[in-house]
């Protein structure tokens, strides 16, 4: 079976693309060091609703078609 | 004598300066003698974060849950992670087959029944009520454990495992993934992938799909197999500003059916003849772009995501997510107040019943997940920072939360059936409430 980014050329072409154009574009912004105070903070962190987001993804995987996008989604049956 | 009259005054030092430092070990160790389990358990977990919460999930009139969950992640100074996690979950209460209303009485067998004589139960549905099991139970114990390994000061590796068991469904999930920093740690992009493979024993077995319920047509174990891949880029923008974006795609195949959800067969009248099992297409590919943005301010932050999914099945969903946390001045206490928007179009081949003067479709499911509609979820956090509150104990990530979330999913108005069932509620509403204790340390 072929994996199925190889039928997302057009898709993997577009995110690379964007990707490369937007490292480059955010070379010119971003903080320094000394400046990552609030964005230390654990309400801040991409992960700062850790298990809130795992508990409400379980019940959004059994009761809807769609799961993931954070991150991989799945992982269980949602046969209820 | 120059010796002598040294050594004298040295050695009274030295021995001074010893039994100073005796009994101060002594008294160190008498006073954390003192300090107790608390103590003891804080050095043990010195390196660790742990994070516990306790759910309770209720849906109006169907499925009710409780859920305990824990996470411990060790962090290194070089930047390598281990993280663990551990869920069970314990269900009960009523699950929809998928049959429709009617206004006849139906029944229905427990789904391991080989015929409606050696049933181990039967149920009954009213007229006018969504036919559901009113014995559904089921548990399930899920773990996974993840390491992230500094390859060097901008590069990180991940690896990851979980597994989650069932009576009738098992699934093992491999995962890896690898991540660069750019721009003085500003912009980081990762690249993932895992692969899923599920093992399905229905009780009672899998239904031959499209086979008439009452035939009780049922073979072995089944299987579905699952690789997805994703991109991520999260960037600083501002001091106060963090960007977000993900683009993945995955790819199931195998059996994809539910194997206890059914569908009405209909005569022209109205009246059910008859149910078939479900059927879908054995594959199915999802898309998804993904985009959180992070604001804060001094006692305050939002979390805004948004995502958009589409797949092979013609499904197109819309999620928008929106949390605000306030913190007190002392920032020892916080609320955070959310809501959740959802729509998605339904799949292709759902369908609410099967009518007897139309040829039947090679795939055919009328479970409601796969139907048209939008959900809200409202909810509300309160969260207490508990470092000044339980001695020595205690430290700056030691909390207790409480949550509580409304969830309530609409469907779409369909068609509304033949003349019988009339006035019957064919797409009922879903409530749901959640109820979260949750502690951190």
């Amino acid at each position: 079976m072929r994996f199925p980014i190889a039928r997302s050329r057009p898709l993997v072409v577009a995110v690379v693309t964007a990707g490369a154009l937007l490292t480059a574009g955010c070379s010119s912004i971003g903080v320094k060091p000394w400046d990552r105070d609030l964005l230390s903070r654990q309400d801040m962190r991409p992960d700062g609703n850790g298990l809130d987001d795992a508990i409400d993804d379980h019940m959004y995987f059994s009761k809807e078609a769609s799961s993931g996008g954070r991150s991989f989604g799945g992982g269980g049956c949602g046969c209820n | 004598m120059q010796l002598e009259a040294q050594t004298q005054p040295t050695g009274g030092f030295i021995r001074r300066k010893l039994i100073a430092a005796s009994c101060a070990l002594l008294g160190s160790s008498v006073a954390r003698a003192g300090d107790g389990v608390g103590d003891t358990v804080g050095r043990l977990l010195e390196d660790w974060q742990i994070q516990s919460a306790l759910a309770y999930y209720h849906e109006d009139g169907r499925i009710q849950a409780v859920e305990p969950v824990i996470t411990a992640v060790h962090e290194s100074s070089d930047g390598g992670r281990l993280g663990l996690n551990f869920t069970f979950d314990a269900l009960s209460g009523s699950s929809p087959n998928g049959a429709l209303p009617s206004r006849e009485l139906q029944t229905f067998a427990s789904p391991s029944a080989k015929s409606f004589s050696s049933a181990r139960h039967t149920y009954n549905i009213a007229p006018g009520s969504l036919p559901a099991d009113p014995n559904y139970s089921d548990a399930r114990a899920a773990g996974g454990v993840d390491w992230t390994l500094a390859i060097d000061r901008l590069t990180r590796a991940t690896l990851g495992g979980k597994f989650s068991y069932e009576d009738d469904f098992d699934s093992v999930t491999a995962s890896a993934a690898v991540e660069h920093d750019f721009n003085e740690k500003n912009t980081t992009l990762s690249l993932g992938i895992n692969s899923e493979n599920d093992f399905l024993q229905p009780i009672g077995g899998a239904p031959v799909p499209l086979s008439e319920y009452e035939q009780f047509e049922k073979t072995g174990h089944k299987s579905k197999h699952g690789e997805g891949l994703l991109l991520g880029l999260t960037q600083v923008m501002t001091r106060n500003w963090l960007s977000q974006a993900n683009i993945s795609v995955d790819h199931f195949s195998g059996y994809l059916n539910d194997p206890y959800k059914i569908v009405s067969v209909l005569d022209t009248a109205g009246s059910p003849v008859g149910y078939l099992y479900e059927n879908r297409p054995g594959s199915r590919t999802r898309r998804s772009a993904y985009l959180e943005n992070r604001v804060a301010g001094a006692r305050t932050s939002a979390a805004l995501s948004l995502r958009y999914m589409t797949d092979t099945w013609s499904i197109h969903s819309e999620t928008a997510q929106l949390r605000l946390r306030w913190w007190t001045a002392e920032r020892d206490q916080y609320l955070e107040p959310s809501v959740r928007w959802y729509h998605q179009t339904a799949a292709s081949f759902y369908t609410p019943w099967i009518s007897t003067t139309v040829a039947p479709e090679a795939y055919a499911s009328a479970d409601s997940r796969l139907a048209a509609f939008h959900a809200f979820t409202y909810g509300l956090k309160y969260g207490l920072r508990m470092r000044d509150r339980l001695g020595s104990f205690g430290r700056d990530t030691t909390e207790f939360n409480i949550r509580l979330e409304y969830y309530e999913q609409t469907q779409a108005a369909g068609p509304p059936g033949p003349a019988a069932l009339r006035g019957l509620d064919l797409y009922p509403r879903l409530k749901a409430m959640l109820l979260q204790f949750g502690f951190s340390y």
